[in-house]
């Protein structure tokens, strides 16, 4: 067994190869512009160079001369498109900004034509031969710049319900023996997925297909029907395979009806592929962010007062928030608790979800500021958690359904060799290099959404399992086949599913990290109508049935106990009793405490995610505690993280191979926000500057030598049937504060800004 | 290149085609290209399209393509050989690898002409009669990819950097494997699968 399949503890599946494996390794995996299309035009984008003004006019005749040019789309001759509203105000776009629909430029790199050409080099060629004259006007890029607009959150946002608080805060910190007041900056990020934003259309008479890779297939089915005012059933939005998510495609973007649109025009299908620079203006990001945190504890270590304020930028007409206050205010036992977060309005595409969009920047402040109180008491960082643990959240007083907080950071810090480490800043060298030791904890709200599933068993065993779910890196065909053979008694090898492809029953965006939790409860719960369809025929019976019922655990118990069956199902059998050839069954399935209109809003292409804190009497995190060793050259400054170790506990583990790359993964992007990654922008021009893989630094493999994955064994009977927690978002939480707090046992120097690059350490 | 004139006949009888095929929108487009063609008779118009033969996994392909296709697009949108990715069409990330001649190079930043006459070796000619080759089988056993999408491209780089002999030591696998990105950030794996399947490729 290689270190890539870990020995499965209890509560977890088995370590199975990834059921799309052979596929990806051999090219034959094919993703959203690998589709053949028949005689496709090539689209090229033209977008905005200024960030705010008006379009006088183009100059189109150089372009309309390059060979090969079929049309050049702007303001003046777009296809007419309906508006969409944000996905949080209730419709399914990631932005408000509609391109192509005035002369308005609202933020600098965006859409302001379309050239159309037989190859996609005569439309490279001519979209840089389009000529633009603007009246520019001076935009507001970031925080510091004039003409910004900042506001309460609550208020402007539907889905930031509230500013958490409890007790009396200004009372508390006031009296608290020991009082910590810090601030704390993270910047702008882009997801940079490997797989550029490309988007193909084509229309066979009134119907049409987008490949497209997406985080959300019903979404972008019902935004692009939505926008082009056709019935969605005549929208399919095929992605078998995407490259990478991360947020990025979780809601639509303008792109997709605008070359649907075109395509429809032309009567031709049309491939667009925009450039990696493009991908930075058209598509969302992780606005950067600043917080205040306030700390007051007695000289015991035990918090008395917490407050946490944090502003975030956004567009001008939308008001998107990530809104973190809703764990750092519950992560941790405390009477008296404030919070406000507030967002600032700039000259600047929407920003959007990037992996663990909330806990990112939120419990980097948190975590940073405990470490700062910890060397405030004279007290050992993990100490001070165990202190401040907690088995009820402290705003409502709800308690968490399973919280293994400090197994997680008994078990890392064990594996770390914590105790090797002398507690004084600078204290630990190795030649020219200072040696640092930081940790914090880390968490991510357990979340579900309805979901639809349609599985189909044969006589002889082989099952397809239709559901249109993501794949975008996390393993969802070999964790949904495992819990189908699981649960139906074939062999894993018989199992086939068709995932990524809106034509499919209806799974929830493959985003917060519901996915697992809520497509195996659902492929759970249908497997068992076949299963009683079965044990029915073979015992027809009221009280057999029953019997049944109980044996394949209908009742929302975790997959370990249901699949204890005591009689296996003989399917011959059960067959040949019902007399037919074929079992399909097709369930909806939701989870407790969704919304009466969830069903509804699943196949209209909403996903209604509970889970967190938001559930009725109960909250539902995983958790986790992340340990590196970081080291500082005391001549040139150079950082380097040589080991990140993280142990975590999520309820379930369906495959623990699966799930310990994605952690591992994890455990790299957050490494990579606290040294690495950052969009510089250009103040004047509020526009993005290192927009390239070469600029924005992004990790290789000369980057991580050394990572290791912890995953801890954890029952959780009070979350889903799966049991199932999520995982993709929890290893990159509170990387970029233990990195921090590294450097400052290295170095002495707190950093409170990210990222953290040599010339940000003193002498 | 010796067949110009044909190339350049048969170029503008497709393009008049799709005039046909596409609708009103086309045709001042071709009237433009038709009279361009008129002002020079016999000279070579660098837009035109150009005959090229590639020689990918071991069998010629004819090609008759834009001269500034890369070999990448060539690959992808002429042979629907799409196993080769595209991630920034720069030369930064790596997913366009593919061999030529034995040597790892960046599709995107080749021209297909000059690759012609040249063994061009991609993640679709690895694997012989189903059995996949030793390095995508330890990609698998390792768990070497998430997303997949930078995996073609790693796995034609990690071939070629045994080949090179840098795979004697995890650092050496990490520095010369650190010219393809994986952002899911299998790295770990990708060393892990380097490792296991080294020897065997040394072997044979």
């Amino acid at each position: 067994m290689t270190a890539a399949a870990p020995e499965p503890k209890a509560n977890m599946g088995q370590p199975v190869p990834r059921y799309d494996a052979a596929a990806k390794v051999t090219g034959r995996a094919t993703y959203a512009s690998d589709m053949p299309l028949d005689n496709p035009a090539y689209a090229f984008l033209v977008t905005s160079a200024i960030a705010k003004g008006r379009i006088d006019g183009f100059d189109l005749v150089d372009a309309r001369g390059v060979r090969g040019v079929i049309d050049i789309v702007t303001h003046e001759n777009a296809p007419k498109l309906k508006e969409s509203k944000l996905f949080s105000n209730g419709g399914y776009a990631g932005t408000t900004i509609q391109p192509l629909k005035s002369a308005d430029i609202a933020h600098d790199g965006q859409i302001i034509a379309v050239v159309i050409a037989e190859s996609y080099e005569a439309a490279r060629e001519a979209a840089n031969r389009v000529k633009v004259s603007y009246t520019p006007m001076a935009p507001s890029a970031s925080f510091e710049s004039p003409g910004t607009t900042t506001a309460a959150a609550k208020g402007q946002n539907a889905q930031f319900k509230e500013d958490p608080a409890v007790g009396d805060f200004a009372k508390a910190f006031d009296e608290a023996e020991v009082k910590l007041t810090a601030s704390y900056d993270t910047p702008t990020q882009h997801h940079n997925p490997m797989e550029l934003f490309t988007t193909s259309c084509a229309w066979m008479g009134d119907n049409l297909v987008i490949y497209e890779g997406s985080q959300y297939v019903y979404g972008l089915k019902n935004g692009v029907a939505e926008q082009l005012g056709i019935d969605a059933e005549k929208v399919r939005v095929v992605n078998p395979y995407v490259g990478g998510g991360f947020g990025s495609r979780g809601s639509m973007t303008p792109r997709t009806a605008i070359i649907a649109s075109i395509a429809k025009h032309l009567n031709r299908p049309i491939k667009l592929v925009p450039t990696r620079d493009q991908g930075f203006t058209i598509a969302t990001y992780r606005a950067e962010t600043r917080h205040e945190i306030r700390l007051g504890a007695g000289r015991d270590g035990k918090l008395m007062a917490l407050r946490h304020d944090g502003e975030e930028v956004s567009s001008r007409p939308d008001a998107y928030c990530v809104g973190g206050t809703k764990t750092t205010t519950r992560l941790y036992a405390c009477p008296n608790v404030a919070s406000l977060v507030s967002i600032v309005r700039a000259d600047r595409n929407t920003p959007g979800f990037m992996r663990s969009p909330p806990e990112v920047p939120y419990l980097f402040a948190l975590e940073s500021a405990m470490d700062e109180l910890a060397v405030k008491l004279n007290m050992d960082p993990v100490e001070l958690r165990r202190i401040n643990d907690t088995t009820k959240e402290p705003i409502g007083g709800k308690p968490y359904t399973s919280r293994s907080l400090m197994a997680c950071f008994d078990e890392a810090a064990k594996a770390f060799g914590w105790s090797q480490r002398s507690p004084q800043p600078k204290s630990m060298a190795d030649g020219d290099w200072l040696v640092g030791y930081g940790c914090a904890a880390t968490c991510y709200p357990t979340q579900m959404a309805p979901s639809a599933v349609r599985v189909r068993l044969q006589r002889d065993g082989r099952t397809r399992v239709e559901i249109a779910g993501h794949e975008i890196g996390t393993g969802a065909y070999t964790v949904i086949a495992q819990t189908a053979a699981e649960r139906l008694g074939v062999p894993l090898e018989k199992v086939a599913v068709f995932m990524g492809d809106s034509d499919l029953p209806p799974a929830p965006v493959a985003g917060g990290s519901n996915s697992t939790a809520s497509t195996c409860s659902a492929v759970m719960m249908v497997c068992d109508q076949i299963r009683q369809r079965l044990f029915k025929a073979v015992m027809p019976s009221d009280s057999l049935a029953d019997k049944a019922k109980e044996t394949v655990g209908i009742s929302q118990t975790p997959s370990t106990q249901a699949a204890k069956s005591d009689r296996p199902l003989d399917l011959e059998k059960a067959f040949d009793a019902l007399g037919v050839g074929v079992v399909e069954e097709y369930g909806e399935w939701k989870p407790e405490g969704a919304p009466l209109d969830s069903f509804k809003a699943m196949h209209g292409g909403h996903a209604r995610l509970v889970g967190g804190h938001a559930m009725q009497d109960k909250i539902a995190y995983a958790f986790g505690a992340e340990f590196v060793e970081v080291r500082v050259n005391r001549f040139t400054h150079e950082i380097r993280a040589p080991r990140l170790v993280g142990a975590f506990a999520a309820g379930r583990i369906v495959n623990p191979r699966t799930a310990r790359s994605q952690l591992m993964g994890g455990l790299i992007w957050g490494m990579s926000s606290a040294l690495l990654e950052a969009t510089e922008i250009d103040e004047r021009n509020a526009r993005y500057v290192n927009d390239n893989l070469a600029d924005y630094l992004v990790p290789v493999n000369a980057d991580v030598p050394g990572v290791e994955v912890i995953l801890l064994s954890e029952q959780d009977d009070h979350i889903n049937p799966a049991g199932v927690k999520g995982l993709g978002e929890l290893a990159n939480v509170g990387t970029n504060a233990a990195i921090c707090n590294a450097i400052y046992h290295a170095t002495g120097q707190r950093i409170r800004k990210l990222p953290v690059r040599l010339e940000n350490i003193e002498a | 290149m010796s067949d110009n004139s044909s190339s350049r006949s048969s170029g503008f009888d497709r393009r008049a085609f799709m005039a046909g095929a596409a609708g009103t929108a086309l045709v001042p487009m071709t009237a433009r290209a038709a009279a361009q063609d008129a002002r020079a008779p016999g000279a070579q118009d660098p837009a035109l399209p150009v005959d090229v033969t590639l020689r990918v996994n071991g069998k010629d392909k004819r090609l008759h393509i834009d001269a500034r296709t890369t070999v990448l697009d060539a690959l992808r949108e002429h042979l629907k050989l799409t196993g080769s990715k595209k991630g920034c069409d720069h030369g930064q990330c790596g997913a366009c690898t593919v061999l030529i001649d034995d040597r790892r190079v960046v599709s995107c930043l080749t021209l297909a002409l000059a690759a012609e006459g040249l063994e061009i070796t991609t993640i679709e000619g690895l694997a012989t009669d189903d059995h996949l080759h030793p390095m995508q089988q330890a990609f698998v056993d390792n768990d070497a990819f998430q997303c997949g999408y930078c995996t073609p491209g790693q796995i034609m780089s990690a071939v070629a950097c045994v080949k090179e002999g840098h795979a004697g030591s995890e650092a050496d696998i990490r520095e010369y494997m650190s010219g393809n990105i994986c952002r899911c950030a299998a790295y770990p794996n990708i060393v892990a699968a380097v490792k296991q399947a080294a020897p065997e490729i040394m072997k044979g």
